[in-house]
């Protein structure tokens, strides 16, 4: 086999069409297939500092692996801000048909070669194929904390089938929910939350329509709290969340009329593992570290404002992950995992202290197309 | 090839997939040594990289079957002469 990794053009798109359904017909998983179109719809490369570019691997005529990379300027705290890529969507024949097993190393080593700054985020878990093989390659990385408050406890307790996966759980599970004890241990919880935070109560949330230059002081600010962070000014948000998508809800939090905050919510597509729960989204926020609090509780408010059952978010950062537990969101196991290349992890050198200070979302991944 | 390349990527190949060095040899393959997976072997690319500065293509990752077609290899591109 000679293979040969190019830029995905137009003449792939049958090959690549082909390639997805081989890898369905050989058993791999629904989720597992490729862009067909060579162009992305999401983030396309038109002279932004924010875009995604796709990968093939060519065998003769026949795609036999692609991956996407998606390029974002980032902040570090020595005050540098570098362009670094974000490997996604890897697929290899490898999957299907043990020949063609390395594929999946030489599409991780060419976008290596394209961005020896680069990171991998979500991946589902270390007993996943790509963390194992990051770890094996000696990539630095860590687990992105998971948070989550029951909104409608009953719902939650009834509808959450990713807990209720065995008789015994079930049968608990409802015991809560039909005697009322779900709802009033949410409740109780809820209550001495909101005593302990009843100082953080005197902020306005106006929702936004679009990010614009307001943003910017925030950015400018919030940033030197961090030891690595998407930039985050007006130009980038407007790109990941622009005025007409109307999958986001955009808050502006502020204070004695000057902006604190902004968070960005909204509502996850319907998944199996949540049955027909309503399941909201932190899905960003930026503030500085004596305001992350109301920027949370506004977030929050807002998800449980539109009616959803369960609000969930990712966060890295130890300021925010104290925030969300300040305005009671309980952690949970989490199989979002952050790694870094030794060339980037050079830069957080040493990691195990920087490691904290990182601030990664949901929005720094590929799921805000995927999930909303 | 010259027996100074081969030892090197002996000792390169026994630092990556903790065996020792004396149990290398031009002949060992993927087959002999257990721990020579497709993750070590992308580990080996990126050493020999950086080691010898040279840039190995797609193909000819493929084609490094032994410790001794790795250095065949190396040697040639150093030379720069094609393999």
């Amino acid at each position: 086999m000679a293979i040969l990794i190019q830029p995905y053009r137009q003449k792939h798109e049958a090959a690549v069409v082909a390639f997805n359904r081989r890898l369905q017909s050989g058993g791999a998983e629904p989720d597992l297939v490729f862009y067909e179109h060579a162009t992305p719809t999401w983030l396309p490369p038109d002279g932004n500092s924010v875009f995604n570019q796709y990968f093939v691997a060519v065998e003769n005529t026949t795609v036999r692996g692609a991956y996407a990379l998606k390029w974002q300027n980032f902040w570090f705290a020595d005050g540098t801000v570098r362009a670094i890529g974000y490997y996604h969507h890897p697929l290899s024949e490898g999957i299907i048909n043990k020949s063609y097993a390395l594929v999946g190393t030489l599409l991780l080593r060419d976008a290596m070669q394209r961005a020896p700054l680069l990171y991998c985020l979500g991946m589902g878990g270390y007993n996943r194929p790509l963390p194992k093989m990051l770890i094996g390659l000696g990539w630095a990385h860590c687990l992105v904390p998971f948070y989550f408050r029951v909104v409608r406890p009953y719902r939650f307790l009834r509808q959450m089938q990713a807990l209720r996966t065995s008789f015994w759980r079930k049968l608990a599970m409802d015991l809560a929910a039909f005697s009322g004890t779900g709802w009033a241990g949410a409740e109780c919880y809820r209550m001495a939350v909101s005593f302990r935070n009843a100082r953080s109560a005197s902020h306005e949330v106006k929702t936004e329509r679009e990010f614009s230059d307001w943003v910017n002081p925030l950015w400018e600010r919030a940033r030197l709290e961090c030891a690595m962070a998407a930039v985050r000014d007006s130009a980038t948000l407007a790109r990941l969340y622009p005025a007409g998508d109307s999958h986001f809800t955009r808050l502006k939090i502020s204070r004695r009329g000057g902006e604190i905050g902004w968070a960005v919510v909204g509502e996850r597509r319907k998944d199996s593992k949540y049955g027909s729960l309503r399941v909201g989204s932190v899905v960003d926020c930026l503030a500085a570290s004596g305001d992350m609090l109301p920027v949370v509780q506004a977030a929050s408010n807002t998800l449980e404002e539109l009616g959803m059952d369960l609000i969930v978010t990712n966060q890295s950062h130890q300021a925010w992950c104290r925030a969300f537990e300040a305005a009671g969101f309980f952690k949970a196991e989490s199989n979002f995992i952050f790694a870094a290349s030794k060339k980037l992890a050079e830069l957080l050198d040493p990691f195990a202290l920087h490691k904290p200070c990182l601030h990664f979302t949901r929005a720094d991944g590929d799921g805000l197309p995927r999930n909303f | 090839m010259t027996s100074t390349i081969l030892d090197q990527i002996r000792i390169m190949a026994s630092d990556l997939f903790g065996v020792p060095a004396e149990r290398i040899s031009a002949a060992s393959t993927p087959e002999t040594i257990e721990t020579w997976d497709s993750i070590q072997h992308l580990n080996l690319v990126l050493a020999l990289e950086e080691k010898f500065g040279v840039q190995l293509s797609p193909e000819e990752i493929e084609q490094m079957k032994s410790i001794g077609e790795v250095a065949e290899l190396v040697e040639g591109k150093l030379q720069g002469t094609p393999n």
